[in-house]
């Protein structure tokens, strides 16, 4: 590590183009749509079966490069957490040079996360939190046929080793009009990678260095990764918070009947906490109603920024959209918006909650995120410390997100306008985290290296 | 250790520590035992306050939402002279009303301008921003501490581990108000007067 401070100017960076055909297709590339999947996590009792399981699936792990080829049954991307590096057998010079907080794992970081209460590690589903969560399969298909076939291949790697476990499945799926459980469309926004081939999408603003989502490239402090340790482990590779998300949707429904004096107010007080309305359309673009047309869009729905609403009359400053990529509203404060984003990479489970019902039918619904970025200290924790757990960055005291954060009963939520800013209170625990860990997603070529690793010793 | 009616263990843990303090007082001038008896008496009625130390992230205390840095760090030949002209001509000491999370700061030169001390009042934890202010204010504050010998520069991926090298956690720190951050104290401040000439106005 250089111990001086040379600040090499990034001339060269602009022409970097990231090795696509090395990165996992899940870290680059949209999910498909519509889609079917499920997440499943093994343990590793033996290394040498963990390996032989990792050269049987090598060969299915979808590349950047190939996303979405309508001629392959699906695809399938491939994480470990610290506990699964271990179980591998990844050499101990090797797992120390890993970041702390991912060798903490996610759990041991809810002080800082503000993991707390109902989302305290204490109440998460099991295997998520404990050392039995070693290996994490995403798949991917377009409909349930295709699914199963490729859950058949994941389960031919590991059918006939006896020291793999299947200790997590769980099925995910598109809702309606690809509305989250809330009723909204969502997944509109995310940060440009520069030079990761793909077209930038209007509105994701300037394209961020590839560094700051993929090991091996310079990131936005020009700077390169140096860890983890050996630069085969480490090139294309990228660090991921798996956050599972119980919504209560019928406790929101709730809670807007009870602040709103009528349909049309529901609707508005719904679009202020989350920053858009159902459609998709942006408050800073459509301030007073909604506009089907607009959030159906694309190349106008995220097109806005927040220069003409910094007194937040439009969308809010506690509006969760508005905090988790606040875009150019920090602009005048001592915050590098480029260093705190992520890759959000969201998927929906369980069955919609009926048009009008205000009671909960007991189904498990929410949504699963990938939030994806090569510093997970500086990007996940941080949005999510800073930003949605806190509101004293945007003078706000200690109000929360009033969608994901920890509200529990006692939540606030300032809607600003004139002539005085009106305050939602009792805000109730929409959003409970049912667990959440962190992996490291490795390149095609470091899986390889990983599946080897026992042949060489 | 906030509560009224302590728990006999507690009680017995305070009655030990004052124990401890007259032993230890049993070699001090004779006014200086007599007012720690007067100071026992008092702290005996009086409840102690309702926010507890504890720790700022690496090092340093911290209070509610307020956190303490002090670091006492060596200075370059040389660097005493240029560290103070750049105080006086106002380097550094206007930065942080940008940063908004600063309550105070002193520059205090030691031992024949060969060290100086650094003390500070922010909010929250520094970690989390230090990558912002190497991005936002990189040479507001290497004007200032590349007068320290070693100092490796903000964008030295070395930079936290110097500053912790050099960094002493507070013995004891008084916070009058450990519940308001800077942010929270200037919208009070806004507040205020608008208060008072609404009040003027219905009056």
């Amino acid at each position: 590590m250089p111990t001086t401070a040379i600040q090499v100017p990034v001339v060269a960076a602009r022409n970097i183009q990231v090795e696509a055909s090395d990165v996992q297709a899940i870290v680059l590339r949209p999910r498909p749509k519509p889609y079917r999947g499920e997440y499943v996590i093994l343990r590793v009792g033996d290394a040498g079966q963990g390996r032989e399981m990792l050269r049987r699936i090598l060969p299915h792990v979808a590349p950047a490069a190939e996303w979405w080829v309508p001629s392959l049954p699906g695809w399938l991307g491939i994480a470990f957490t610290f506990e699964g590096l271990k179980a591998l057998g990844v050499p101990q010079a090797s797992l120390d040079s890993f970041p702390i907080e991912f060798r903490q794992g996610m759990a041991a970081r809810a002080a800082i996360l503000h993991d707390l209460g109902a989302n305290a590690p204490g109440n998460w589903e099991h295997p998520f939190g404990t050392p039995d969560v070693h290996v994490a399969l995403a798949l991917y298909a377009k409909d349930d046929e295709t699914l199963q076939k490729v859950l058949e291949l994941a389960r031919k790697a590991h059918h006939d080793l006896a020291d793999i476990s299947v200790v997590y499945r769980m099925r995910f799926g598109e809702l309606p009009e690809g509305r989250n459980p809330f009723g909204f469309k969502d997944g509109l926004h995310n940060p440009h990678v520069e030079g990761s081939g793909s077209v930038p999408q209007a509105g994701s603003g300037a394209s961020i260095k590839a560094g700051e989502f993929i090991l091996g490239y310079a990131d936005e402090n020009g700077e390169t990764a140096e860890t983890p340790v050996p630069q085969e482990l480490r090139q294309n590779g990228t660090f991921m918070a798996f956050r599972k998300f119980h919504m209560d949707v019928a406790a929101f429904r709730r809670y807007l009947r009870a602040q709103a004096s009528s349909p049309e107010e529901e609707e508005l007080l719904a679009a202020k906490m989350v920053g858009r309305w159902r459609s998709g359309a942006p408050l800073v673009l459509a301030p007073d109603q909604d506009n089907p047309e607009l959030g159906s869009d694309r190349n106008r729905n995220n097109v806005f920024s927040y220069t003409d609403d910094m007194k937040g009359l439009k969308c809010p400053f506690s509006a969760h959209m508005r905090r988790v990529n606040p875009r150019d509203a920090l602009k005048d404060e001592v915050v590098a918006v480029n260093l705190h984003h992520f890759l959000r990479r969201g998927t929906n489970y369980g069955p919609p909650l009926p048009e009008g019902v205000l009671e909960d039918d007991g189904a498990e619904r929410g949504g699963v995120f990938l939030l994806i970025g090569a510093y997970l200290k500086r990007q996940f924790e941080f949005i999510q410390s800073q930003w949605v757990t806190d509101g004293n960055f945007i003078s706000h005291g200690t109000e929360q997100d009033p969608l994901i954060g920890n509200n529990d009963g006692d939540g606030v939520f300032t809607i600003p306008q004139r002539p005085a800013r009106r305050r939602l209170r009792g805000l109730p625990q929409f959003v409970t985290v049912r667990g959440g860990e962190y992996c490291f997603i490795p390149g095609l070529r470091a899986l390889r290296w990983l599946a080897a690793l026992g042949s060489c010793s | 250790m906030a509560t009224q009616t302590p728990t006999k263990p507690e009680k017995d843990q305070a009655e030990k520590k004052i124990q401890m303090l007259r032993e230890l007082y049993a070699d001090a001038p004779e006014y200086g035992r007599v007012a720690l008896e007067h100071v026992i008496e008092r702290m005996k009625t009086e409840p102690p306050s309702g926010e507890e130390t504890s720790s700022a992230g690496r090092t340093g205390l911290r209070r509610g939402k307020v956190s303490e840095l002090t670091i006492v760090f060596p200075l370059a030949p040389g660097g005493a002279k240029r560290f103070k002209a750049v105080l006086d001509a106002g380097g550094n000491v206007n930065t942080p009303d940008r940063v908004g999370s600063v309550h105070d700061m002193r520059y205090v030169f030691l031992d024949n301008d060969t060290r100086i001390l650094f003390a500070t009042t922010y909010d929250g934890e520094w970690d989390p921003y230090v990558d912002d202010f190497a991005s936002h204010i990189p040479d507001d504050l290497d004007a200032v501490f590349c007068n320290c010998e070693g100092w490796p520069g903000i964008h030295s991926p070395a930079v936290k581990d110097y500053i912790a090298k050099y960094q002493v956690t507070a013995h004891a720190w008084y916070v009058a108000q450990p519940n308001l951050t800077v942010r929270d104290l200037r919208k009070l401040a806004k507040i205020g007067p608008a208060v008072e000439e609404f009040l003027d106005k219905i009056a």
